[in-house]
């Protein structure tokens, strides 16, 4: 019933195109969360669903019904704004209520009935008679999630609508939207520039940036196996680690340090020269120093530890190279919170040759994914 | 007990410390001014109570003594006042309900809904805001006058009406002018206010399946209710106040259906001289109307100033 196809959809303001021939399907029941920077689009895309901006060029479809040139209230949305957009002179009850008034099938005392029961779901039956601004920041966004789900739509669509709530409410609700979403199984369209909530709360995830569309998968894939640069960078906290370089033979040669290439990596390669390697900053290990560079392994780099971030459970080092201490930092890696390491400390690092990616340095495709081995990656997890 | 301790303890010695040359020059300056602000309406209201003999005598702004205080000038000028202040009120109530309703859908129509030629829309009601009043005398008077004679048309049925006199019907195209005139200003301020509201709420409004009408009774028209203190304080003082159109329209302090502008000029001025004391007392009179609505809607005043900044 729900489910929604975007096909070559295209939004041009002026002469800046803010969406490119955008392609999407999304299935029943599905949460998927748009993301991307400010001005990628997303927010665009979402309107154009809304029906609160018109496609330039191409066709949406929810529930298999062209939708181009409906009103939004013929196209079975509610959506919740960022700014929650809910009406200041008007109780909770008149809020909730409002959305109902021009649903067919529902008498006056029913009505009345369905706002109450919404209100109950979402535990603010008590505050049903006070205006939005007697109210905190989690209790207005819960009556912006009341005024959506009143109407019972096919599909949610969601603007940003945690990104006014201090952190620790933001988690909260982010639970809260799952379940809620389980319990209605209501397709869902959630965009974000936070790619926390993007990871955590998606069936699917798509990037999009400059107006187009960089990939669509499970937070799992986006992460490990990125489209592009852009992916890779965007997904992932602390950042991907990127080193610009060449390939001489079957050795990367970087700024830093060069990395010999597996085999396996080397036949994806073709015969492309200038490469980005990047490497995740949990996938590196750090060792202590090696007594001298005979002991060392093709893989492994000595190191300068110049910045310790201690998150408790983790830390972050970022790590320079001893011959060329530049001020940016030549990599970055996470290591378990327990292993102390301080700064100016000279370390062994790592970097295993399945776990890197590799991009095409001009046009910024991947090139080379980390070798996703699902057994083996889950069998580690179990550890 | 904390209470009376503290008024107790009140420390006479700190307050002149606080004394110095500064402080001493700004309330100088404060009094200055306030007796320069105050003095003109304090003599206005003293020479509206005095007889004409006492305010011959006396000084300006002294009050009053014995026999030079008199309540005859506040009625006489009331008098005469009283069926122009009915005709003010029934004029400029109507045009200034009329020019901000219209102002304020003009300016939602302007900002919140998405339509072609809007920005061309916009720039006539500017326009319509600088077209100067003397301009369009000779062809308003003729326009009511000559070609469209409203008021003769509609004068059985005002006639009809109680408590209205068939020349009533004279405000009518009065009332009407000034609304087409306070348009384009309510406009531009209603819309300065509308486009700082959130555009989020109007699309709410979309999806929750409201259509532009009622997006309009049901959500903006509530949340602008300081903006309508503001505009229809203003647009009231304008309306109220305004004597061009009315001399035009109207034509003379003697006729029946005269607002209290055109009035307030004839009274107390005789061949005899001028009578101070009526004129003053019909002069403040003539501004209690505005002086109320500022009072009535101070808050709203207040609220729409500062939302709007």
């Amino acid at each position: 019933m729900g489910q929604i196809q975007l096909t070559d959809l295209t939004k041009r303001f002026g002469d800046t195109v803010a969406v490119d021939d955008l392609s999407l399907d999304i299935d029943d029941e599905e949460f998927l969360v748009l993301v991307g920077p400010s001005g990628c689009g997303k927010s665009t895309t979402l309107r154009m669903l809304a029906g609160l901006e018109t496609p330039t060029s191409g066709d949406i479809y929810i529930g298999g019904d062209h939708m181009n040139y409906r009103v939004p209230q013929n196209r079975d949305i509610a959506m919740v704004f960022q700014d929650y957009a809910l009406y200041p002179h008007m109780t909770v009850r008149q809020n909730i209520r409002f959305g109902l008034e021009e649903e067919e099938g529902y008498t006056s005392a029913e009505r009345d009935e369905r706002v109450v029961e919404v209100a109950e779901t979402l535990g603010i039956a008590d505050l049903l008679d006070r205006k939005p601004d007697e109210l905190s920041g989690g209790q207005q966004q819960r009556v912006a999630l009341g005024r959506a789900i009143v109407r019972d739509p096919e599909v949610f669509l969601m603007d940003e609508p945690l990104s006014n709530l201090d952190a620790k409410l933001r988690a909260e609700m982010r639970t809260e939207l799952q379940n809620l979403q389980d319990q209605l199984a209501v397709t869902t369209v959630y965009v974000t520039h936070n790619q926390t909530e993007a990871m955590t709360m998606a069936d699917r995830i798509a990037v999009m940036d400059d107006g187009e569309l960089q990939q669509v998968a499970s937070p799992f894939e986006c992460y490990h196996e990125p489209n592009n640069l852009f992916v890779a960078e965007f997904i992932g906290e602390p950042m991907i680690n990127l080193v610009r370089g060449t390939r001489s033979e079957s050795t990367f040669v970087g700024e830093h340090f060069s990395y010999p290439l597996d085999e396996d990596v080397m036949e994806s390669v073709d015969d492309r020269d200038d490469f980005v390697l990047g490497v995740r900053p949990e996938d590196i290990e750090v060792a202590d120093a090696a007594p001298d560079d005979a002991a060392l392994d093709d893989h492994d780099l000595q190191m300068d530890v110049t910045v310790v971030e201690p998150h408790g459970d983790q830390n972050v080092l970022h790590l320079s190279h001893p011959d060329q201490p530049s001020a940016d930092d030549a990599l970055q890696a996470v290591t378990e919170g327990m292993h102390l390491v301080t700064r100016g400390d000279r370390v062994t690092v790592t970097i295993p040759p399945d776990k890197i990616h590799l991009f095409d340095a001009e046009t910024g495709t991947a090139v080379h994914n980390r070798r996703h081995d699902q057994e083996a990656d889950f069998t580690q997890l179990e550890q | 007990m904390s209470q009376s301790s503290s008024t107790g303890n009140f420390d006479v010695a700190s307050l002149v410390e606080d004394v110095n040359l500064r402080r001493v020059a700004q309330y100088a300056l404060v009094v200055f001014f306030l007796g320069f602000f105050l003095v003109p309406l304090e003599t206005g209201i003293m020479t509206a109570i005095k007889t004409n003999e006492s305010v011959a005598r006396s000084l300006p702004f002294a009050p009053p003594v014995g026999e030079g205080f008199t309540l005859g000038n506040i009625q006489f000028a009331l008098e005469q006042l009283s069926g122009s202040f009915f005709n003010s009120l029934i004029m400029s109530i109507p045009a200034t309900i009329g020019s901000v309703l219209f102002g304020s859908m003009a300016a939602y129509g302007l900002t919140m809904v998405n339509w072609r030629a809007q920005m061309g829309m916009l720039m006539l009601f500017v326009v319509g805001v600088f077209v100067p009043y003397q301009a369009v005398l000779v062809p308003l008077a003729r326009f009511w006058n000559n070609i469209f004679p409203l008021a003769r048309m509609i004068e059985p049925m005002v006639a009809s009406i109680p408590f209205f006199q068939g020349y009533h019907a004279e405000l009518v195209p009065l009332v009407i002018t000034h609304i087409a005139y306070g348009i384009p200003i309510c406009t531009i301020l209603f819309r300065s206010y509308y486009q700082s509201l959130p555009n989020s709420l109007v699309e709410a409004g979309k999806i929750d399946g409201a259509s532009i009408t009622k997006i309009y009774r049901r959500i903006i028209l509530p949340i602008s209710k300081p903006m309508f203190g503001v505009v229809f304080i203003y647009q009231f003082t304008q309306i109220y106040n305004e004597f061009l159109f009315a001399f035009t329209l109207v034509t003379g302090s003697d006729a029946p259906a005269a607002p209290v502008t055109l009035v307030l000029p004839a009274i107390g001025a005789s061949t005899s001289g001028i009578n101070f004391g009526i004129r003053m007392s019909a002069a403040f009179l003539a501004a209690v109307p505005t002086l109320i609505l500022y009072v009535a809607f101070a808050e709203q005043f207040a609220k729409g100033l500062r939302t709007e900044a």
